[in-house]
């Protein structure tokens, strides 16, 4: 594996807090992944996204052990102003996230290209191209205050996209959404993904992990308890004891095991039920 | 783009024009010069196209302010030139001059202002001062005050809905809807600052502190006239200061 | 008991945009009714004219027997209890406690009353431990659980929610569940916007679906999910329980995952 993001035993608490909210937490991350982070609220989640965009230690200050490498760099030596290029984060709230300074979604999409320095004619074609990449295109006059949540997410997430960051560091994009935002929003993440980017995604639901993701990184009170692929991961007894959602294909397959059917193996995606359920059939010699 | 010519101005000259308006109606005493001024500004504003607002704006800012000044002057002024006498006041030639003169000069330089704005574009305004050295934080938190104004506004009534479904009852006399505004502004403000921080973080993801010199799709055009412009409106300031100061000297 | 009922409700803004036309629906009293469907449908608006947030351009909105367009808002809330989709929008006060207290007080209860009402809120909430500090403090999902507790703390006949499991975790739905089986205990009636179709099986009988400012369809939960024609209009996805037991032939109408459960091993031998 060829590691983009690696964390060596880090352990950080807030300045105000009186608790660690990362304990000694060391990762890998391959170039290309789409690694989603899980655990209940307050598990550390956010904290972690800060660590790897190096919002933390260069906006929260805190005690911050160990280390944070991003492309074989320290994180903490990088300045905060030039990791934007390397690493996009885009957040919960969507509407927080506007410049609030620009009066169209084009030159709110081109904000982060002129605080880069780009040349004026290569913002314009750069902006156009991802207007239509992320399918915003018939919202380039509109002034962001006044876009739903969705259409400011994926606004976001464009205004991101668009300084053609490496990595990118993605904090529950879809909590605020509906289904059909939502779905709009996973459409770039895949995009993303078949475009050789590495995600680092922390999502609730269980059911697009189980259809978008590569790796699992499950997180409670603050300590990594499992990292690996997804289908391993949820298929691992001990993922069950931290309370944690399954995706509802896999729900229903360990109650029906626990009710004695002896299935083949773990399905995580409701498609994948049927197959499960035919193979166990013909395992025992039926039709 | 404005296709008005007086609009299509660069920022700074309009501006020189408001300051030279300013230095002019210091330099030459007389309230009839400066009311000339001010109709000069109705000219200007009607060849601009925003005579009306321009017009509104001026009576509802300025005219209460004017009013006050005038009596103020009128009755408190000392003088001997007695011309009359109301109450206990006496009114003088000199109190009646200096109010005219006081009140034509505010007129005149509020009205300045009050026109630049109404055709001069804050964000182009930010970008010329950016040109000449304002730093883009400072250009950031202009710009950005400005268009959270109206956002305020919006989460102010959100809350006000919110305290109605919780029984307070805002909807009868002012003083019924004056006490349930109070306690808006404790959410407004929290609300404020708890978004600081998701703000400037928002900011740093777009690069806001990059060390490089950062490009922008909004350029202003300085053309031939405006530099025309500006160096006339400097000239002529310039000299009648020169003039108003001579005059004083000899 | 409260019952409510919009009758050929329209609502257009003042700007002429029309957000509703045309609705028909009643909730009596002690039902739990979903309502979904894509954002921009008109949910929020259509439960904004049950507690007189808005008023009606064409049509009544009956709440009990008051109509809502001679009552304010206040007068309304004590017997409709709306919870806000962004807690932000609605707390206001620098304690959990004062911000529950709030609402209870509000509506005349004594003192005694009004401890007894907030300690239940908050206890079923999941937030005692927080009562004494910044509801701001706290994260996201549990902000949610304080605004839920300040309103039923109100002990109106019917509580509205909107999404109320957005960013919600495994313990937060299950703080959830409690709340609205004791809010069924009670009698109360529960209206639900949201977009978890999950949540809607496991919780709730009656499901009315809106899109285009319309209600489209409206009946049990059961039902509406194997509606083609109105899930293609409305965008919604059926439950997973659902999609699974279409992928495996079971007959129509499974929606929670101990009913498909029950088929399944019905059929499969173990």
């Amino acid at each position: 594996m060829d590691p983009v993001i690696q964390l060596k035993n880090v352990s950080y608490r807030y300045p105000v807090g009186d608790e660690q909210v990362l304990k000694n937490v060391s990762l890998d991350i391959g170039r290309g992944k789409l690694v989603t982070i899980v655990g209940n609220n307050s598990a550390g989640k956010t904290t972690l996204c800060n660590l790897i965009r190096g919002f933390i230690p260069h906006f929260y200050k805190g005690d911050l052990e160990g280390s944070v490498l991003v492309d074989g760099e320290e994180i903490a030596d990088a300045q905060l102003g030039q990791l934007a290029e390397k690493i996009g984060y885009v957040f919960q709230n969507p509407f927080i996230q506007i410049s609030g300074v620009k009066e169209t979604v084009f030159d709110e999409v081109a904000f982060g290209l002129e605080n880069l320095g780009v040349p004026v004619d290569d913002i314009r074609r750069r902006v156009e191209d991802v207007l239509q990449l992320v399918k915003i295109d018939n919202l380039r006059n509109k002034n962001p205050f006044e876009l739903s949540g969705g259409q400011r997410q994926r606004v976001a997430l464009a205004s991101i996209i668009v300084m053609d960051p490496d990595i990118l560091v993605i904090d529950e994009p879809s909590s605020q959404l509906d289904p059909v935002g939502t779905e709009q929003v996973f459409d770039i993440i895949r995009l993303m993904k078949e475009r050789g980017k590495t995600i680092v995604l922390v999502e609730h639901k269980m059911d697009l992990i189980a259809e978008y993701a590569d790796e699992l990184i499950v997180l409670a009170d603050g300590e990594v308890k499992l990292h690996g692929p997804v289908r391993e991961v949820f298929a691992d007894p001990s993922y069950m004891a931290l309370g944690i959602q399954y995706p509802h294909a896999a729900a229903l397959a360990l109650d029906l095991q626990e009710k004695g059917m002896e299935l083949p193996f773990l399905p995580i995606r409701d498609e994948e039920v049927a197959e499960c359920l035919a193979r166990a059939r013909r395992k025992e010699g039926r039709p | 783009m404005a296709t008005n010519a007086i609009r299509a101005l660069h920022p700074m000259t309009k501006f020189t024009f408001a300051l030279f308006v300013t230095a002019a109606v210091i330099a030459v005493p007389s309230y009839l010069f400066a009311y000339a001024m001010f109709a000069a500004l109705l000219v200007i504003a009607a060849a601009a196209g925003v005579l009306r607002e321009f017009f509104a704006f001026v009576l509802k800012t300025l005219v209460v302010l004017l009013i006050i000044v005038f009596l103020m002057q009128l009755l408190f002024y000392p003088g001997d030139d007695i011309i009359g006498g109301w109450w206990v006041f006496t009114l003088t030639q000199e109190g009646l001059a200096y109010g005219l003169l006081l009140t034509s000069r505010i007129l005149a330089i509020g009205s300045a202002f009050i026109l630049f704005f109404r055709i001069t574009e804050v964000k182009d305004f930010v970008k010329a001062l950016e040109n000449m050295g304002l730093p883009p934080a400072g250009a950031y938190v202009v710009l950005s005050t400005l268009q959270i104004i109206p956002e305020m506004r919006r989460q102010s009534n959100v809350i006000m809905d919110a305290q109605k479904t919780r029984g307070v009852e805002t909807e009868g006399s002012v003083l019924v809807r004056a006490k349930a505004f109070l306690p808006t502004l404790t959410p407004l403000i929290l609300s404020a600052i708890a978004s600081t921080e998701e703000r400037a973080i928002t900011l740093e993801s777009r690069a806001f502190s990059a060390p490089v010199n950062k490009t922008s799709l909004h350029t202003l055009e300085r053309r031939p006239i405006d530099t025309g412009l500006i160096a006339l409106f400097t000239i002529g300031a310039v000299a009648l200061i020169v003039w108003r100061v001579a005059v004083w000297i000899l | 008991m409260t019952e409510i009922r919009l009758k050929g409700v329209s609502f257009a803004y003042p700007d002429g945009t029309k957000a509703l036309e045309d609705l028909e629906l009643t909730v009596r009293a002690g039902e739990r009714v979903a309502i979904a469907g894509q954002n921009g449908a008109g949910k929020t608006t259509a439960v904004k004219l049950m507690n007189g947030l808005l008023r009606p351009t064409e049509g009544t909105v009956e709440v009990g027997d008051w109509d809502t367009k001679d009552r304010t808002t206040a007068q309304l809330s004590k017997k409709v209890g709306y919870v806000f989709q962004n807690p932000d929008d609605q707390i206001f006060h620098n304690e959990v406690i004062d911000e529950v207290r709030f609402g209870p007080k509000n509506m005349g209860f004594d003192e005694a009353r009004t401890d007894e009402l907030t300690a239940w809120a908050i206890g079923l909430c999941g937030i005692v431990k927080h009562g004494e500090e910044n509801p701001y403090n706290l994260p996201y999902s549990m902000r949610k659980f304080v605004t839920v507790a300040s309103v039923i703390a109100m002990d109106g006949d019917v509580v509205i929610m909107d999404e109320p499991t957005a960013g919600q975790d495994q313990v937060g739905l299950a703080i959830l569940k409690d709340v609205l089986d004791e809010l069924g205990r009670r009698g109360k009636t529960v209206i639900t916007i949201t977009h978890d179709m999950e949540f809607v099986a496991e919780h709730f009988d009656r499901l009315v679906i809106m899109a285009n400012r319309r209600i489209i369809a409206d009946g049990p939960a059961s039902e509406l999910f194997s509606r083609e024609a109105v899930l293609k209009e409305s965008m919604l996805k059926p439950p997973s329980a659902a999609i699974i037991a279409q992928s495996l032939g079971l007959p129509e109408g499974i929606i929670r995952r101990k009913q498909l459960e029950e088929h399944i091993l019905a059929r499969e031998p173990h």
